[in-house]
């Protein structure tokens, strides 16, 4: 719901990113969007290509989306499943249900290319 | 410099180096960040939540969809503790007054904070905030705040307000299934509340599920069910906002 806001708040991190580099042209941008931040990855990318068609920096930039591990701790046997998906339904050792997440809420600008 | 090999940037080239490599990259640069987006909220947040330890006051983010109830829990909550503990709002809303000219009415401090189509409240806006809500009568010595954020489930989890606990509400007839369905709002809070229970026998809301489905999320929730108008369970309520502003208190005194 709030994809496009954060797209408008990265957009000004990169413009001042690109003023501290001397470039006023973008090409790529990486980012690792967390499985548990409350981003959407598909509205993410649409708020990019709509905001970035509109932006001379950032027109016909890429925008290349690493979505990291998050570890689920078994609450009863405590077993670790580390999953790059979607959370797994139980613990695949006892099938416990109550797995804590640990990791993935987090939204990282990791790396600009830039002429 | 080039950050990606080293080689000297095309401002800076004087073409007498002799290393061998392709000049084809000389152009881009590749400039690395890892620079979280939510940072400079989070930065906020925890300076407000350092100046409420500073002032010794409470700081609650109560989190729930439109209407289920919390700005009526707010009025009887004033109500019983009027006299013993000094209460404070923000209220955030994407549009009106109504929510603090309701608490207003109260006699405690309070500002409505209007994010004009904004779906969340976020660190900048609490900080504001809390900073007008000081200069409101009574607003100089506030034990406990609340901060009632624009109804909406899903993307006020994300941001950290500064708060020291987040409060989740579901009522009775939004039905038992929001834990599964938006579960960061559960995973994220200390305390779920389970409100309009004087509905019970007219809806089918049955409180295990939706008490289990939240603990299977976090199991270390705490969990309370109340009607505020008929004051069921508000005893339970009311004396986790006075054990939380006792923790302060003490914490303050030692």
């Amino acid at each position: 719901m709030h994809e496009i806001s954060l797209v408008e708040g990265l957009f000004q991190q990169l413009r001042d990113l690109a003023a501290e580099n001397n470039t006023t042209r973008i090409t790529t941008v990486t980012m690792e969007i967390g499985p548990l931040c409350g981003v959407v990855l598909d509205s993410f990318q649409f708020g990019f290509d709509i905001l970035s068609a509109d932006d001379e920096m950032l027109r016909g930039s890429k925008l290349i989306v690493k979505i990291p591990e998050v570890q689920y701790r078994c609450s009863d046997c405590g077993h670790v499943e580390t999953v790059a998906g979607p959370k797994p339904d139980g613990c695949p050792k006892c099938g416990d249900l109550l797995l804590i997440p640990s990791g993935g809420e987090d939204l990282m600008l990791l790396q600009v290319e830039m002429e | 410099m080039c950050d990606t090999c080293g080689c000297p940037s095309p401002s800076d080239h004087s073409h007498d180096h002799n290393h061998d490599h392709s000049h084809g990259h000389s152009q881009t640069k590749t400039v690395d960040v890892h620079a979280s987006l939510f940072a400079a909220n989070d930065a906020l947040a925890r300076a407000n939540r350092e100046h409420f330890d500073e002032i010794g006051a409470v700081a609650l983010n109560l989190i729930s969809s439109p209407g289920s109830g919390k700005t009526t829990l707010l009025e009887h909550t004033i109500e019983a503790l009027k006299g013993e503990i000094n209460i404070g709002v923000i209220e955030g809303d994407i549009e009106t007054e109504r929510d603090a000219d309701r608490i207003r009415a109260k006699g405690v401090p309070v500002v409505q904070l209007t994010t004009g189509g904004a779906c969340h409240l976020d660190a900048a806006m609490t900080h504001k905030g809390f900073h007008r809500l000081q200069k409101e009568p009574g607003g100089d010595k506030i034990d406990l705040l609340f901060i009632e954020n624009v109804g909406n489930l899903v993307c006020p989890s994300t941001f950290d307000l500064g708060e020291h606990e987040r409060v989740v509400f579901v009522s009775v007839p939004e039905g038992p299934d929001k834990p599964s369905k938006y579960p960061k709002a559960f995973t994220s809070s200390q305390t779920f509340v389970i409100t309009k229970t004087d509905l019970l026998p007219y809806f089918d809301f049955p409180v295990e599920e939706a008490r289990g489905d939240a603990l299977r999320l976090n199991p270390n929730l705490r969990t309370m069910e109340l009607a505020s108008p008929t004051g069921e369970g508000m005893e339970k309520w009311l004396d986790y906002l006075r054990e939380l502003v006792a923790a302060m208190k003490a914490r303050k005194n030692l």
